[in-house]
Parts: C-alpha cells; sequence; structure tokens
C-alpha cells in the first residue's frame, strides 16, 4: 500500500515529524481504518526516500500515542481511535495554535478581557456576526 | 536498546609506500545500509578488501558478523557474505558465465538456484556465454547476481552500479530492498551515485585520505546542512562568523550574505535571535556536504578548486 505521504526536502521541520504529521491525520481523520496493515519500515522508507530510523522512529512515536500497535513478525497495524482520542488528536492542534496567540498576547501585556474581546472578534470576522 | 555491529574496524591501520590508511575505527550497524562515500583512492575498496581478509591490517583488529577473519573456520563467516567486487576478475574471461555460477554455488551451501535464476531474468542477463564476450554492464548485472544468490546476512558492494544502465540500475535498487526486507540483512556499500546514496542508504560514512571524517545518520545529515540566505541591517561577514556551523560566507549584496551551515536548526534560532532575516535556504546536495566536510579537515582545495563551491 502507497501511503499519500509528501515530504518538502527543502523545508526546516524535520524529515521524521513532515512524516509523523501525516501519517497522524491520515488515521485520526479515519482514511486509515482501524486494523489497517502499514507498509512495513523497510517499504515506507523506500516510498518516500528516507532512512529506516526516520521510519522507525514516526512508528514508535505513534505507538507511544496509541494510534499504532506493533505485533511481533506480522506488522505495525492503526490501532482503534475512539471518539475522545480522535476529537482529542483533531484539537489538539487547534489548542496549540489558540495558546500560541495567548503567549503572544501576554507578550505585549494583554489582559484577559482583552484576550477574549479580541478572541469574539476574530470568531466573528470568520463566521460572520452573531452567527 | 544495543545494535548489534555487522562489522567493526577497531584501530586499523595498514600503510603501503604511496598509501596509509587509517588508524580507521568503525561500526557497520547490522540491519542497516550503510554507504561509504569520498574521493576516489581515499581508501574505500581497502576496507572492503580488509574486511574479507583479501588484505591485512598492520594494525588493529577487524570483526566480521562476530568473528574474526584470519582464523581456521574464515570459510565458514566468508559463506555469510556477499561481494561485488569492484571490477570483474581477468581470470575469469574465457570462462562461460554458467560455469562461473556452478563453481561459485559449491561454496556456497545456501545458493539457491531458483534465486539466482529469477535475478537473471529481471536483470535481462543471459549465463550462456563467455565473460570476455559480455558487455561490461552485462557482466556486472551477471556479478551482481552472483553475490545475491545465497541470500547473505551481509553485502559487501564496491562501486555496484558501475556501468549499468538507468532501467537495470533501478532494478537493482529494487532487488536491494527487497534483500532488506528479509529482515536481518546488512549492507556495506560504497558510491559515487548521490542517488543511490538517497534511495538505500540508512548510514552514511564519509572517507579521505584514509581517514574516516564522519558517520551519520542519512535524514540527519541531510536535515542538518542548509545554505541560507541572510540579510540585516549593517550585518557583517564577522558577525555571521559566529553563525552555529558556519561553513562559507559569501556577499550576495549590501548587507545580503549566502552562508552555509551544517547545524540548520541552532543557526536559524541564532538568526531570529539576533534579528537576522532568513529570506530563503537550501537544502545542500551530498557531493557539497561531502566537500564542505573536505573542506573543514584541510582536504578541501582540490575539491573546490575544481567544483568553484566555497569560493
Amino acid at each position: 500500500m502507497r501511503l499519500p505521504i509528501q515530504i518538502n526536502e527543502q523545508s526546516s521541520e524535520p524529515l521524521y515529524q513532515q512524516i509523523e504529521v501525516q501519517l497522524k491525520a491520515l488515521i485520526v481523520s479515519g482514511q486509515l481504518a482501524e486494523g489497517t496493515l502499514l507498509p512495513s519500515i523497510r517499504e515506507l522508507a523506500q516510498a518516500v526516500k528516507c532512512s529506516v530510523i526516520t521510519v522507525k522512529r514516526v512508528y514508535s512515536d505513534l505507538e507511544t500515542e496509541g494510534l499504532v500497535r506493533t505485533r511481533q513478525g506480522t506488522g505495525t497495524y492503526v490501532a482503534r481511535v475512539g471518539e475522545q482520542e480522535r476529537d482529542r488528536q483533531r484539537l489538539a492542534g487547534v489548542m496549540e495554535a489558540i495558546d500560541e496567540a495567548i503567549v503572544a498576547g501576554t507578550r505585549v501585556k494583554c489582559t484577559k478581557e482583552e484576550l477574549n474581546q479580541l478572541f469574539k472578534e476574530a470568531i466573528n470576522r470568520h463566521y460572520g456576526e452573531g452567527g | 536498546m544495543e545494535e548489534r555491529q555487522a562489522i567493526v574496524f577497531d584501530g586499523v591501520v595498514q600503510s603501503r609506500s604511496s598509501f596509509k590508511l587509517g588508524p580507521v575505527t568503525l561500526g557497520i550497524p547490522e540491519g542497516f545500509i550503510t554507504a561509504i562515500v569520498g574521493p576516489n583512492g581515499s581508501g574505500k575498496s581497502t576496507l572492503f578488501r580488509m574486511a574479507l581478509n583479501l588484505s591485512k591490517p598492520d594494525y588493529g583488529r577487524i570483526t566480521v558478523l562476530g568473528n574474526e577473519m584470519g582464523g581456521e573456520d574464515e570459510h565458514l563467516i566468508k559463506q555469510r557474505i556477499g561481494y561485488l567486487a569492484e571490477g570483474p576478475f581477468k581470470l575469469d574471461d574465457n570462462l562461460k558465465a554458467c560455469d562461473k555460477a556452478l563453481y561459485y554455488s559449491r561454496w556456497y551451501p545456501s545458493w539457491n538456484v531458483n534465486r539466482y535464476q529469477e535475478l537473471l531474468h529481471i536483470l535481462g542477463v543471459s549465463d550462456n556465454q563467455r565473460m570476455s564476450k559480455m558487455s561490461k554492464g552485462m557482466r556486472r548485472k551477471f556479478e551482481f547476481a552472483l553475490a545475491i544468490s545465497h541470500s547473505p546476512e551481509l553485502l559487501l558492494l564496491d562501486e555496484p552500479s558501475s556501468g549499468l544502465d538507468p532501467i537495470a540500475w533501478k532494478t537493482m535498487i529494487d532487488v536491494l530492498h527487497r534483500y532488506m526486507g528479509q529482515g536481518g540483512k546488512t549492507i556495506l556499500m560504497n558510491t559515487h551515485i548521490i542517488e543511490e546514496v538517497k534511495r538505500l542508504a540508512d548510514y552514511i560514512v564519509f572517507v579521505a585520505q584514509g581517514r574516516v571524517l564522519g558517520m551519520y545518520e542519512k535524514d540527519e545529515l541531510f536535515g542538518n546542512w542548509f545554505t541560507l540566505y541572510v540579510s540585516g541591517e549593517e550585518l557583517t561577514p564577522g558577525r555571521l562568523a559566529e553563525l552555529p556551523g558556519q561553513c562559507g560566507i559569501e556577499a550576495v549584496g549590501a548587507s545580503s550574505f549566502r552562508v552555509t551551515t551544517g547545524k540548520a536548526l541552532d543557526a536559524e534560532e541564532w538568526c531570529r535571535l539576533n534579528g537576522i532575516a532568513i529570506s530563503s535556504r537550501q537544502a545542500l546536495e551530498l557531493d557539497d556536504i561531502l566537500a564542505a566536510h573536505l573542506q573543514q579537515d584541510g582536504l578541501g582545495s582540490r575539491v573546490h578548486e575544481t567544483r568553484g563551491l566555497f569560493t
């Protein structure tokens, strides 16, 4: 199986991170169903032209997060991703961005009220007033 | 988890009137593909020959698949190794390829004739002819099939693709990937082809003038070496000299510079902290990274004069 993973060699983002983010998204979004057998480490490394060390790292990170399971001798499978976990993973990136925005706010000494107001304004801009 | 080593060179030195190799201390990890890269005449083939005890070190120890070579049961270790030498053996010229294969197979208990035939088939080689009558590429493909048909644990490939056409080259890459897919296999290769290293290697070893300049995990190596185009108010080369991993500064305009670094992440962080803007970035190719290593080691003049890299 060929995974739709694309690598940008010119990016400053480390290779394992690029692969990890994309593979995670495929699993959390349900594009890779529970029980799907993932390519072997060597196969995936060959497909994205990286070293097996990088793929090993990706698989072991995802295993720690409970997104894949490795069965000795047979390979690496997509694990069951519960609703809660799916939401957590889905929102993790959003949460991170909001955290960053708050840090940016505190850097210029915004008060809690000011930040609240800013978020409200931003939301209204995107979804329309009263939406 | 400790990694096992397929080959260990421990303080190996070989002195000849015209060339000194070593001291080399180097471990080739089991289960991975390691590519040795370096200019001609840096001692790459000698390392291969020493691993097979075809050439002996004056000092140091070499361990292969857990055993020291040169003992009584050396042939038992060699049965677990496949070796593709740098060039053809002159003595084979009058042999028919199929006769050489027959002779070869007697030395390897694990010889798999079906696998051999399959390899000849996918490589498009007929072994029913004298080896002197084969074209260079054809003979190379045949030798390659021979080296791998007993499914060795360790494969030593000395410039495997020399003389191969692009299609045969691609087939060889596929065969090697499949070979590694069986698990527990190790490849040590030596090559000048950048694309070959990119497609195959897990680890890269740089050698020059008989010494090892460094061993790196491939993706880490490529992720570390970048050329950055930077600019900042009243930016001077003197200030940029402090950029982490810096190894080459070139002015490209008023207070704009092109800098090469071997520590891309640290360098970018340094630029951010010092208010220096990065307008673009470019990953270095393997040959450029090797040239930078040679230059850092004071061996660079020969290379960068001809390539004009760091002028």
